[in-house]
């Protein structure tokens, strides 16, 4: 069904006469069209990788962070319009600080993804906002384990083993439900975290991007850390051999 | 697309159609059906029983975080059909309301004071601007002191009504006119009986035999008033004894 010239897509606060919410459909391929975004649940923690596609040339590496650390034990992805995900970041910053004042502790990962869904959700509720151009997948680490949420414009959150937002998704399910992410450690996840985003990469449509890799694990003292620079050379290095060995094929 | 005139009643806010109608609110009632799931409750002599459709279409998905079963207090069980991230914003506020009520009274909060509150706010969306109705149904189940087993069943336009057996989503109509015959003569159904009801209603509504992993059932007795969620391994028992039976 067309939704569009209906008048039925002009506002959140309206339904379509199927029960539509068309400007959180939209919002959703905001984040359609984004560089891929992955996380991945190993055994011994979290791996978070981002293609972030370069828009111009004389952008200094490392700028326009995609990943965020919201404190001390969870990191935060965004794919989607880059200036609503910081306000999520800086939503969910300011929920991990308050809720450790309150009781404190570190706020849980199943709390932290709750709180930041239900406000990813107000703001698909009243005709004065518009919804999130953004989905974020949120890894952390607690006395649960590890753990990851991904959360969509719409509001919702889910619990997943491997998540992935953007472009390449659906091509970076595949690979993840491929891997045995039980046995895996985050130091061969981050490796196959950056084959599968430079395998969804689209040379023909988007020519520059750079990786970005961040982990929760007990390497990184459970902290949510940028991979060290080595690592994430080396990463970089076997993702480009394992493209290369599948082209030649 | 658009209904009646088509001049665009059902395009803003909650206005009324020239006809008398709340489009809005009815397409709200839609969203719920959207959802793809339906829900059954029912209530027996000493217990209620909801039960609902649990769908995880991605492997990738951790199952543990797919439910519609929500505890609001101890005793309180709310089973949401509809959008789920509306949802989950309607028990964040219903907890609220119920933790805000024990403290403010010192006891629990009844279930039919709970439903009408729902309800209340339910009604208020369908009449301001300011937002949209949330396309949710919630069926609220406890055990009354007073009143014993107690099922509501709240929607989008603000009705809440108390049930003997009921139905919401996709099959809703189908359920309850299963149900109906099920609930003639007051049938005072025992604890085992109001949970095997509830199943095989949703069985023959979606004509299909479901493993004990593709449902919920939420419960609540006289005998243990605290609101849980049935183990797999317990909802299994009631399937095997459905098939038993039949």
């Amino acid at each position: 069904m067309s939704s569009i010239g209906t008048g039925y897509d002009l506002s959140v606060t309206t339904f379509s006469p199927d029960g539509r919410v068309f400007q959180v459909e939209y919002a959703t391929k905001a984040v359609d069209n984004s560089g891929t975004v992955v996380g991945i649940k190993c055994k011994d923690g979290i791996v978070l990788g981002v293609e972030k596609l370069v828009t111009s040339k004389m952008m200094l590496e490392g700028s326009n962070r995609r990943i965020h650390s919201v404190h001390w034990h969870s990191g935060l992805a965004v794919a989607g319009l880059a200036a609503d995900g910081r306000q999520i970041v800086s939503r969910a910053k300011s929920e991990a600080a308050s809720y450790e004042k309150v009781y404190g502790e570190p706020i849980s990962v199943k709390e932290l993804a709750d709180r930041v869904a239900s406000y990813v959700h107000l703001c698909t509720l009243y005709w004065w906002l518009r919804p999130f151009g953004c989905g974020v997948i949120l890894g952390g680490y607690d006395r649960d384990g590890p753990q990851l949420y991904m959360i969509e414009p719409s509001g919702v959150s889910y619990k997943y083993f491997g998540a992935a937002l953007g472009k390449g998704r659906q091509a970076a399910k595949t690979e993840i439900e491929k891997l045995k992410l039980s046995e895996l450690t985050c130091r061969e996840g981050i490796v196959e975290v950056a084959k599968i985003i430079y395998g969804v990469h689209d040379e023909a449509k988007d020519k520059a991007f750079e990786l970005e890799l961040s982990w929760i694990c007990d390497e990184s003292n459970r902290q949510h850390q940028k991979v060290p620079a080595d690592l994430l050379e080396q990463a970089k290095v076997a993702a480009q051999a394992a493209l290369e060995e599948m082209d030649a094929d | 697309m658009s209904r009646g005139t088509g001049a665009g009643y059902d395009r803003h806010i909650t206005i009324f159609s020239p006809e008398g109608r709340l489009y809005q609110v009815e397409y709200a009632f839609k969203a719920v059906k959207s959802a793809g799931v339906t829900s059954i409750g029912v209530r027996g002599k000493d217990s209620v029983c909801v039960v609902t459709q649990k769908k995880v279409p991605d492997k990738l998905l951790d199952h543990t975080s797919v439910t519609h079963l929500f505890p609001i207090t101890k005793y309180i069980g709310l089973l949401a059909t509809g959008l789920t991230a509306d949802a989950r914003s309607l028990v964040y506020q219903a907890r609220n309301e119920a933790a805000e009520f024990r403290f403010k009274w010192g006891y629990e909060m009844p279930v039919d004071v709970l439903a009408k509150w729902i309800a209340d706010k339910a009604q208020v969306y369908t009449q301001h601007a300011y937002m949209r109705p949330l396309g949710v149904v919630a069926m609220v189940l406890g055990y009354d002191e007073e009143k014993n087993a107690q099922l509501f069943k709240c929607d989008p336009a603000g009705h809440f009504f108390g049930h003997k057996a009921t139905s919401a989503g996709l099959k809703e109509q189908e359920a309850i006119n299963f149900l109906e015959k099920k609930m003639k003569d007051d049938p005072q159904f025992s604890y085992e009986e109001t949970v095997q009801i509830a199943i095989s209603a949703l069985q023959s509504v979606l004509q299909e035999d479901f493993k004990a992993t593709e449902i919920e059932v939420g419960v609540v007795r006289k005998d243990d008033r605290v609101f849980r969620a049935l183990t797999t391994e317990e909802i299994d028992q009631h399937l095997t004894a459905i098939s038993e039976r039949d």
